[in-house]
């Protein structure tokens, strides 16, 4: 170890003395030159695509939240007005607090539900391709196709949920048209929904768990929840991220799920920020308050993919 | 360095603005005083017309006889629908491609004339006066902001009264005497309002067709019965007072008391339609074949309209304006006539289940085909519109959701229309 800390250095010095002799100091090789070029060319189309679908939008929707444009043409500069306005707004207020409550309940639930679907889809069952085709279907299914069955679902007069729970005794819920239970039964179907992506996910990364280290821990007479915790577990972190940091971002777009549902209602219980954020530039036609939210989402989605991975973190390190 | 980044992406961003701002309507070579010489292309949104082919088909009949006059203009359609309207109009005034001709409803117009979006119809000559000659009167001011002429009047939708004659008769009731003031309304519905073992309403006594959030017309309805619009014409509110009080507690009076709130059958129809109420807000037009309610159920419907102190029937509708940004503003004025036209005017309301907008309208086809569409073109007078403000787009839906807190007892109805009252500043 301590030779090959010590041979690096030198190694670097000789190399840098030959390059200094072979060219003038701070000019480039012409194979460094051309790996830049052909680095830059293959680069150029994402490049291209993140400076003006995202990068520029994202600018400008920053600088616009501190306007009070309204497409009309006429715009100015209002500083922090919009985002005083906002924290005032009791329908943000409602859309902040249904985003963070909906994002708390679908993440882990439709995570860990994925987990237990995907740890027995892995397992060697009849039907096994009936079954993955049968729980990644909603994820091919157009939402708005999803919605309106859900809506037939949960209707308190001809809704099956209503005859279902029926059966047991349930007194009649009014579903989408409670504030109660409004938010609840929209978080049933986005949990439901973002299961498929889910468990595919799970169930590549349970199939690339170590047979040699499975069959070590049984041959030390490991029981199966010990296997799952010690080898499993482990196994799945960069999987867990994954999902965990796409799921957060999944569940701060929800949108359509929301506007053929509820429409945000009733009395606001389930309008979420994506869905204000819509209202406020297109029916409210305030564009410059709905940038502002906007950037209040950023700032919120950042805060919860930032403490999800430091939490993943954790775990792989405990 | 940072200087110069940060002012390189003021000018990215302003420079991104500039373009939206100076935005134009559709393309076209100098204006020519002659229609026939007239080039460039018509954009045109038509919310009226479904992208059907069905739909398709008829706006042709009017871009045919556009083109008649206007040969070398190109008419390009856009079939949008009400949920995305505003998308449509407020995209296309920030990418800087306008529209010359807009199609929208009832209520949109103050926002817009506001905005800056509408042209002043006077431009054309137009003004209420005239508007009045060829269009049902009743249907002016919603065409109007601050005394001029923003639109023309393409079709109504008004939602009056009905009731079900064989329900009346059962809960002993007479059916040929509607209750037409909230307080016989609410007697009525009480008594016609049928309840299971368990409490649930199994026959709403009267029904309001709202879903959460949409109790906002009925609102209109009712207000508009005691005297009040829901602003004045200088755009000012006039629903907090004690009429608007009033309304909103007659309104939670009845919510879960006649009719469970929100309640609506899956198809989202008229619960008067299919018996499942016994009275209520319903539709201007209804099909009595047998691929509708069937002719049985038409001849059990009754039609009326509120009247307190006077008639009232909430009206929705579409109404046509040229764009203040189009470069082919004659051309599109000359489109709107087209619209206007009384066969056009059928053919939307046809495609709309509504009634056309026309002075004469009550005795064309398409309102004598049916009971509920006879009923309200004849009644127009008493047409309530919704709307007034200038920032009614955006207080709209805070509107609906605002009548709900007080219906479900969550507010007072007069705290509830005072927070109104002060958004609409």
């Amino acid at each position: 170890m301590s030779t090959l800390k010590d041979t690096k250095p030198a190694v670097r010095a000789a190399g840098a003395a030959n390059t200094r002799a072979a060219r003038p100091a701070g000019r480039k090789s012409r194979l460094t030159r051309q790996q830049s070029r052909a680095g830059w060319l293959f680069l150029a189309p994402a490049l291209l695509h993140s400076t003006f679908f995202l990068a520029v939008p994202a600018l400008a929707a920053i600088f616009l939240s501190f306007t009070n444009y309204d497409f009309s043409g006429a715009w100015q500069m209002i500083g922090t007005e919009n985002y005083v306005e906002l924290f005032q707004d009791t329908r943000f207020q409602a859309a902040f607090r249904n985003t963070i409550l909906y994002t708390l309940a679908v993440v882990p639930l439709s995570m860990g539900l994925a987990l237990i679907i995907a740890l027995g889809l892995n397992q060697k069952i009849r039907g096994l391709g009936f079954f993955r085709t049968v729980y990644y279907l909603p994820v091919v299914t157009a939402t708005v196709a999803v919605a309106s069955v859900w809506l037939w679902i949960y209707h308190p007069g001809a809704g099956l949920a209503n005859a279902v729970g029926s059966l047991f005794g349930l007194t009649r819920s009014e579903w989408l048209n409670d504030p109660a239970t409004a938010l609840p039964a929209l978080i049933a179907v986005g949990i439901w929904q973002g299961l498929g992506a889910k468990m595919i996910v799970y169930l590549a990364a349970l199939q690339g768990v170590s047979k040699e280290l499975l069959e070590a821990a049984n041959l030390d007479g490991a029981n199966r929840w010990q296997v799952f915790r010690n080898v499993i577990w482990p196994a799945l972190g960069p999987a867990h991220y994954f999902v965990l940091i796409t799921a957060i971002v999944q569940t701060f777009q929800v949108f359509d799920l929301v506007f053929v549902m509820t429409k945000g209602g009733p009395v606001n219980s389930t309008t979420v920020l994506t869905f204000d954020i819509y209202n406020n530039a297109f029916e409210g036609l305030r564009l410059g308050y709905a940038s502002a939210e906007t950037v209040i989402m950023l700032i919120l989605v950042a805060a919860f993919i930032y403490l999800g991975g430091r939490s993943q973190r954790k775990n792989q390190d405990g | 360095m940072a200087r110069r980044r940060a002012g390189f992406l003021a000018l990215a961003v302003a420079g991104t603005l500039a373009l939206g701002a100076c935005g134009s309507g559709g393309t076209s070579t100098a204006p020519a005083s002659n229609p026939a010489e007239v080039t460039g292309t018509l954009r045109v949104l038509v919310p009226s017309y479904p992208a059907s082919n069905e739909g398709k088909a008829e706006l042709e009949k009017v871009v045919a006889s556009f083109k008649a006059k206007y040969p070398q203009v190109t008419v390009e359609p856009d079939f949008a629908t009400f949920d995305t309207l505003n998308q449509k109009i407020s995209t296309s005034i920030a990418g800087g491609q306008g529209y010359d001709v807009l199609v929208t409803g009832i209520g949109w117009v103050p926002p817009f004339a506001a905005k800056n979006v509408f042209e002043d119809l006077s431009t054309f000559g137009a003004t209420a006066e005239s508007l009045g000659e060829s269009t049902n009167p009743a249907l002016v001011p919603a065409s109007e902001y601050k005394g001029k002429v923003y639109a023309v009047p393409l079709i109504a939708g008004p939602k009056p009264l009905a009731l079900r004659k064989s329900l009346f008769e059962k809960a002993g009731l007479d059916p040929s005497k509607p209750p037409t003031t909230m307080a016989d309304i609410k007697t009525a519905a009480e008594k016609l309002t049928v309840k299971d073992g368990a409490g649930n309403i199994t026959q709403a006594g009267f029904d309001f067709w709202a879903a959460p959030g949409g109790y906002r017309q009925d609102f209109v309805a009712l207000l508009g019965s005691l005297g009040k619009p829901l602003y004045n014409t200088n755009g000012e509110a006039e629903f907090a007072g004690s009429e608007g009080v009033e309304t909103l507690e007659w309104m939670k009076s009845m919510v879960n008391n006649v009719q469970k709130y929100g309640a609506q059958n899956a198809a989202k129809s008229p619960l008067v339609n299919t018996g499942e109420a016994a009275m209520g807000f319903t539709g201007g037009y209804i099909d009595c074949s047998d691929k509708g309610v069937g002719p049985a159920v038409c001849d059990d419907l009754v039609y009326f309209n509120l009247e307190d102190k006077e008639g009232s029937m909430f009206t929705g509708g579409q109404l046509a304006s040229v764009g203040k940004s189009s470069k082919l503003k004659a051309a599109a004025w000359d489109f709107i006539q087209e619209l206007s036209k009384p066969e056009a005017e059928a053919g939307i309301a046809t495609l709309n289940f509504a009634v056309p907008a026309g002075k004469d309208a009550a005795d064309s086809a398409v309102v004598k085909s049916n009971p509920a569409s006879t009923f309200v073109a004849a009644n127009l007078a008493d047409a309530k519109f919704e709307g007034g403000a200038a920032n009614w787009l955006d207080l709209r839906g805070t509107f609906g959701t605002s009548l709900d807190d007080a219906l479900l007892g969550k507010k007072s109805a007069e705290e509830t229309l005072k927070a109104l009252e002060q958004q609409s500043k």
